[in-house]
């Protein structure tokens, strides 16, 4: 007899859907969270609890990551990685450590992916030294999922049709969009004097109230911040606060898994977890399902090993961890001062809490004899500067020549920046290769508090990424021009955005080359499921919670299909 | 096909990344400029910097602890970093000093960048005795000035003082209940418009977890 039907670790977008899935369906399920369990009650706008202490994350000296960096190219070719701890570097690698995860902390732009990024290589053929691939899958399978997920989460919008609108199977999204900031129009009317598209960003945020959930109140500040309506769509608010009313469904914070146990025939029999008093606890289920955010996962999959996985779960052709992904791209800003507007524009632009709420796909593929062969391209993003103040008045505290400015000179310097420019940023989104230079494995020697070895992440990534990047910047920097901004500057690096991961447990049909078959179920060990972004052997130019959330969905009914 | 990564130059993605990572980094780097540095610096200084205020007694130090060793270097130094003028708040307008007392007394921060912070009280009476032979709190306003740029001109100067800054600010913006930014006037003058619901006394950060 076993405990539960199902055992889900982490309980993020990934765990949610499957969670509600199945207690829904009358299954017993337990969701393992290492973190606490904040609610609507704890959420405040609070910029030392959301950004500038350690309160939704571990603290470093807990719990950390190395980080191996490139380190210079030896006479043979090769490359040397320098390896770092996070604790030393203070490069926090963690997201949301909490019951719902870091989908609690997103701002929830939220994209579907489109019918070619299903397949990448078959559309655009092989980029040198990249592990480009098909998916197992097609946008037809995941479809209904993304629909699921528009009205389970929540997600508002507006369709307007433009060239590369992917297909659906309802006319428009369920919920109309938030409301909108006066920049939106002069966006929109830059866009159109350029023949560029502007497209309403749709959003996992909820206009208005829907059952147990508020709507959104327009504090303005979102991202990075928790939501005290549960207008929010994050997996807690809007799919295990349901899941535990089903009574099928319990969520235990504070249980740091350490290793999945797998028996002789190489299934897997419990979870091994530390409890809150950091005691080792265990617990059996028919059926385990891993969602602890990419990196994560692999780790945990990398330490479970096991009778018939001498070198981890799903590893036995050594693909755990491999094909690591992030986003690629970077951002930019453009600046106005209120003086140039009139007084009502002027008041408008000063308005704080309405959603600037608009993209660009025009690039989504790229078909322009000045780039090159037709090629995979991205979407931007506009926003405004993030409105916390304390991290915007330290980022202004150095001069031009990199100097620490202090006194009447600085004061004057806040008082411009806070008082009188808005500051309309974009941002980039585009591919980030798989290579065989990103990936996560198990370090020899750095230990987290419970003894367990941390995770080492290598961080390459491909020039092609950075070509396609620069490429959407220019193309947003003349929108911003349009719009009479003023120092007008953008960056595209290669530096991976630590909230924007995915792949490493990438699925395919051919276990020596993926660790998940096209259910997302692992090739080697048939109850152990994965339904975070680990899947994803290609991300796609989007944030990738709208694409976990609906193929965890999937895999729910998978999962359920099979009890 | 890989180029260096520089410094962890990342983005500031609007969506999940901590807000406050940059600064972390700043503050990580800072540290260890100053334990490179930290050889030059006597090690008597150092130790002369502690905070002795917890062998006062009686009723009387808790309005004075401000005026005595380290705070009244520390609000030396604030006050100049951060004056107060006719159109806005300084240092002790928004508390600097008492708030960066308890950010020093709570978790939250590193224990070993509160030793870093610390510490630099010695190095900056240090200097101020050698340059004109008084702790800085006694010097006027164009002495401050000369130790300030003084320090400034090493890179564990500037880092300290980076860091003096940073709690300034957090002094100046964040909020009031957790004792900086008195009644408002940080937001005031900034025209900073705060977010809604404001953290009330029992939810504040340390007690959440």
């Amino acid at each position: 007899m076993k405990d539960y039907d199902v055992c889900i670790i982490g309980s993020g977008a990934g765990g949610g859907p499957v969670a509600l899935t199945l207690a829904e369906a009358g299954y017993s399920v337990l969701v393992l969270e290492k973190g606490p369990w904040f609610t609507e009650d704890d959420f405040f706008k609070d910029e030392l609890a959301c950004c500038r202490r350690s309160v939704y994350t571990p603290d470093l000296k807990d719990e950390m990551h190395v980080l191996e960096e490139y380190d210079g190219q030896n006479k043979d070719g090769s490359y040397n990685w320098a390896s770092q701890s996070t604790l030393e570097s203070g490069s926090d690698f963690w997201n949301g450590n909490c019951v719902g995860g870091s989908s609690n902390f997103m701002s929830g732009y939220f994209y579907r992916l489109k019918p070619k990024d299903f397949r990448l290589l078959s559309e655009f053929g092989p980029i040198k030294e990249a592990n480009v691939v098909d998916w197992p899958i097609d946008y037809a399978a995941m479809e209904p999922y993304y629909t699921k997920a528009e009205t389970v989460v929540g997600i508002s919008g507006k369709i307007v049709p433009h060239p590369h609108q992917e297909p659906r199977s309802t006319p428009d999204f369920p919920y109309p969009p938030t409301i909108e900031h006066a920049v939106s129009g002069l966006i929109d009317k830059a866009c159109l004097e350029l023949n560029m598209h502007p497209l309403p960003t749709p959003r996992a945020i909820l206009p208005h109230a829907v059952g147990d959930r508020n709507g959104c109140a327009y504090s303005g500040f979102c991202g990075s911040y928790g939501c005290q309506t549960a207008a929010k769509g994050s997996s807690r608010a809007a799919l295990l606060d349901k899941a535990v009313k089903t009574g099928h469904c319990k969520i235990q914070p504070y249980a740091k898994v350490y290793k999945l146990s797998s028996d002789q025939s190489g299934k897997v029999t419990s979870a091994d977890y530390f409890d809150k008093n950091n005691q080792k606890q265990s617990v059996s289920a028919k059926i385990f399902v891993v969602a602890c955010q990419a990196i994560e996962t692999s780790r945990l999959l990398l330490a479970s090993t096991g009778p018939k996985h001498p070198d981890g779960l799903g590893n036995n052709t050594g693909q755990v961890g491999k094909n690591l992904l992030f986003s690629a791209g970077g951002s930019g800003t453009g600046e106005f001062t209120y003086k140039q507007f009139d007084t009502e524009l002027a008041n408008g632009m000063k308005q704080r809490g309405p959603f600037v709420n608009r993209g660009l796909q025009d690039w989504y593929f790229i078909n322009d004899k000045k780039f090159g062969a037709p090629a995979k391209g991205g979407v931007i993003d506009f926003l405004f500067r993030h409105p916390n103040g304390i991290s915007k008045a330290n980022g202004e505290k150095w001069d031009n020549n990199g100097k620490l400015m202090w006194g009447k000179p600085l004061k004057q310097k806040l008082k411009t920046v806070f008082a009188e420019t808005k500051y309309l940023r974009f941002e980039v989104f585009n591919d980030w290769l798989p290579t065989n230079d990103c990936f996560v494995s198990l370090d020899n020697s750095v230990k987290d508090k419970w003894g367990s070895p941390v995770a080492k992440i290598r961080l390459g990534y491909h020039d092609h990424d950075l070509k396609v990047g620069r490429y959407l910047a220019d193309k947003s920097e003349q929108v911003l021009k349009q719009m009479n901004a003023k120092n007008i500057r953008s960056s595209v690096s290669g530096a991976p955005p630590p909230n924007l991961v995915a792949g490493g447990c990438r699925f395919g049909d051919d276990p020596a080359t993926s660790v998940l078959n096209a259910d997302c179920q692992a090739h080697d060990a048939e109850n152990l499921f994965v339904t975070d972004g680990s899947f994803m052997p290609t991300g796609g130019s989007v944030p990738y919670t709208w694409t976990i959330y609906a193929n965890a969905f999937r895999v729910a009914d998978i999962i359920k299909n099979s009890l | 096909m890989r180029k260096e990564l520089t410094k962890r130059a990342l983005r500031q993605w609007d969506s999940s990344v901590p807000e406050g990572l940059q600064e972390r980094i700043e503050i990580k780097q800072s540290r260890r400029n100053f334990l490179k540095t930290a050889g030059i610096i006597p090690a008597a200084l150092i130790l002369s910097a502690c905070d002795n205020t917890s062998s006062s007694k009686g009723s009387s130090y808790k309005t004075n602890i401000l005026l005595q060793a380290p705070w009244n270097t520390f609000s030396a130094v604030q006050n100049h970093l951060f004056p107060k003028d006719n159109e806005s708040p300084g240092a002790d307008d928004i508390n600097a000093t008492s708030y960066l007392r308890s950010v020093l007394a709570l978790p939250g921060t590193d224990e070993e960048d509160k030793k870093f912070i610390r510490d630099g009280v010695g190095w900056i009476n240090d200097i101020s005795q050698k340059m004109f032979n008084k702790d800085f709190y006694l010097l006027n306003n164009q002495y401050k000035e000369d130790v300030l740029q003084r320090i400034a001109s090493s890179s564990a100067g500037e880092s300290w003082l980076s860091l003096l800054l940073l709690y300034i600010f957090e002094a100046l913006i964040v909020d009031p209940v957790y004792g900086g930014n008195t009644n408002k006037v940080g937001w005031q003058w900034l025209e900073h418009i705060p977010g809604f619901p404001m953290p009330p006394e029992n939810k504040r950060y340390y007690l959440l977890r």
